[in-house]
């Protein structure tokens, strides 16, 4: 047992280096938000967030060192032009040509987002990337090679030390630094939040588009992160035996449903859909008016009066364009912090 | 009080101190080491098992070479004579057939005590597969944790078997919520003997499990040689398995 006293003492010192902490990331650097957006889910726990260790996850992120041949890195199928989803093609390429059967999705917000992947298979956004860097058709590596490579590299070693303190490098650290740049990658500053901070007004096709949104899409692609995290389908035709959320649960009912996207950046994103299958908003709002097929787990949402799909007439597919238009984030995707 | 008294009291007070000090001493042990050796036996004959070497499956008739075969131990308490638990901290182990690996589950600075039962979870609780980055035997380098479907891979048994379509089986076998949770906390008690912690003295627990109780209710290789996400095959794979892991004797 600790004595009294010397508890009381450790007490003291630990609301010392906590206030110190503080005092540092608030001046200098932490996660910042806009007020109507919800507390973060995560909250980064032992991994503490300094700008050091944001800057060595930017580092490992853009560096193909993390691929078996060094041919790919993180930021090949996530570019920042893009909001981070890949530049424009369905499915991604990563080594030896490879590629998957699922399209890159964006990645901002992610602090936020409870689940991970189309199909909700990853619980944490600190086991996040080990997927793709032990993924055959990514980067097809190993972590504890990349620990050893990492540690032969003088500058990465001193950079490890400096955030990590004088020890071995573990996967935890490679996941560690990741996940404060990804969670550091927080997309706010589109026309839509600067409507919601009353410091630009929407036109009147968008004010008219965020209505129609609100009645027709919104139940899913909840504001302000324009998705509720949930796993649903939304009646895409199947197309191959990608069952989604039923490959992780099993459950029937789970069958081929994905996760909901966020629609910020939606414009920047395209393709669309879990494999990249539609190429333009309009194919996805004709989807949504009448291209779904009926599907036993489609969303009940999406039915209108016993039918697949949701009434849109022409004019509300064009407000709603231009309303989806007001998600894209200009200072996110040019944001020198989060660059090479 | 007088002088007298005075002494008289403090007399009192000595003797009182120095006889406590007298009743405990026999009962002082000093905290030690213990260590859970789990010897693998094959089959209802528990004859000697071991990597790289052909065995025969009596129940499916099907021959098999294991190449891996290592399962998570954790959360290990020690029940003493007095009903109180010791719980080991950070309690996660790899045990693995493999001499490069190892056999056992050391648990340093256990309480000096007579102990008369261990519990152990076979598997890792949901709180580790749900909390992100780990480390030591839970980190995911390991290769016993899934990338795609976060959970630790419970148990791990690969090898070639000439009565498998492909010549190998591949069992990784896992899966924290849900009906098919695989993992489960077991209590063994040592019986007569009690397992007593005093500073250098050995204290081993020596269990016995048997790799060949993983197809007690499962399909012969010939149908199914490979399952590597948590669902019943998973459960029912690891629950027999889990179940026929025994306590065979202590080490004193
Ligand atoms: C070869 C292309 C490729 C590479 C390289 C790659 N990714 Fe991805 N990423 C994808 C694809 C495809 C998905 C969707 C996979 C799925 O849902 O099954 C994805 C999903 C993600 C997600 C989940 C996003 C969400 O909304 O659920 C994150 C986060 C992510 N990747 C981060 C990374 C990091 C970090 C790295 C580097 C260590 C990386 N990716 C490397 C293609 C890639
Ligand atoms: C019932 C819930 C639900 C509703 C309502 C809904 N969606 Fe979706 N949406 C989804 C799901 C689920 C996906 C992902 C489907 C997939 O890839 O399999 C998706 C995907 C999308 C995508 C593709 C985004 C990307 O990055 O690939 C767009 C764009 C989209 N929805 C727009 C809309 C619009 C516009 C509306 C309203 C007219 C709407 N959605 C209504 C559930 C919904």
């Amino acid at each position: 047992m600790i004595s009294y006293k010397i508890r009381f003492l450790l007490f003291f010192a630990l609301i010392w280096n906590f206030s110190c902490q503080d005092d540092r990331d608030k001046s200098d650097f932490g996660l910042t938000y806009p007020d109507y957006f919800p507390t973060p889910h995560y909250q980064f726990g032992k991994n503490t967030l300094t700008r050091e260790g944001f800057e060595l996850g930017r580092a490992l992120f853009f560096d193909p060192i993390l691929s078996v041949d060094s041919t790919i890195s993180c930021a090949s199928c996530h570019s920042q032009g893009h909001a981070f989803a890949d530049h424009n093609t369905a499915l991604s390429t990563g080594i030896l040509g490879k590629t998957g059967n699922r399209n890159s999705p964006a990645m901002f917000n992610l602090a936020w987002q409870p689940v991970f992947m189309w199909d909700g298979g990853i619980n944490h956004i600190e086991v996040m990337p080990l997927a793709p860097i032990t993924n055959e058709v990514e980067m097809g590596e190993d972590m504890l090679k990349i620990a050893s490579k990492l540690s032969r590299n003088p500058s990465y070693s001193k950079r490890f030390q400096r955030v990590f303190g004088e020890k071995p490098i573990e996967s935890q650290q490679i996941f560690y630094a990741l996940a404060q740049y990804m969670s550091m990658l927080v997309s706010a500053d589109a026309k839509y939040d600067r409507y919601r901070q009353g410091k630009e007004s929407l036109s009147a096709d968008e004010q008219d588009g965020l209505q129609i949104f609100r009645n027709k899409c919104a139940s899913c692609h909840t504001e302000p992160l324009f998705t509720d995290f949930s796993l649903r389908n939304n009646g895409l035709e199947v197309l191959n035996d990608d069952l989604g959320f039923g490959r992780i649960t099993l459950e029937e009912a789970d069958k081929y449903k994905f996760k909901v996207p966020s629609l910020r950046n939606v414009v920047l994103t395209y393709p669309y859909m879990h494999d990249g299958r539609f190429r333009t908003l309009d194919q996805v709002l004709d989807h949504y008016s009448k291209g779904m097929v009926h599907h036993n787990n489609l969303d009940p949402l999406l039915m209108t009066n016993g039918q697949p799909g949701i009434l849109l007439t022409h004019t509300d597919k064009v407000k709603l364009k231009a309303f989806l238009n007001t998600l894209s984030d200009y200072t996110f995707i040019s944001n020198p912090l989060f660059s090479e | 009080m007088n002088r007298l008294n005075k002494i008289l009291f403090f007399a009192i007070l000595i003797t009182a101190g120095l006889s406590s000090c007298k009743d405990d001493e026999p009962e002082t042990k000093k905290a030690g080491e213990v260590t859970i050796e789990f010897d693998h036996v094959w089959a209802s004959t528990e004859s000697e098992f071991s990597l790289n070497k052909e065995l025969t499956h009596p129940l499916l008739g099907e021959k098999m070479t294991f190449n891996i075969f290592k399962y998570y131990v954790s959360n290990v308490r020690l029940k003493a004579k007095d009903g109180s638990w010791y719980t080991m901290p950070e309690s996660y182990f790899i045990v693995d057939a493999d001499p490069a690996g190892s056999n056992k589950v050391v648990i340093p600075d256990v309480p000096g005590n007579e102990y008369t039962d261990v519990e152990m979870m076979f598997g890792v609780d949901s709180t580790r597969c749900t909390s992100g980055a780990q480390t030591g035997v839970l980190d995911p380098a390991k290769g016993m944790f899934w990338s795609w479907n976060s959970g630790y891979i419970m148990i791990k048994a690969e090898g070639t078997s000439p009565n498998s379509t492909s010549g190998n089986f591949t069992f990784h076998l896992g899966g924290f919520k849900g009906t098919n949770k695989v993992q489960v906390t077991k209590t063994y008690n040592f019986g007569a003997t009690a397992l007593v912690v005093d500073g250098d003295r050995e204290a081993e627990i020596h269990m016995i499990a048997n790799p060949a109780r993983l197809w007690h209710s499962a399909d012969k290789l010939a149908v199914k040689n490979t399952n590597t996400m948590p669902n019943t095959i998973a459960k029912t794979m690891s629950s027999t398995y889990y179940d026929a892991i025994r306590f065979d004797h202590i080490h004193n």
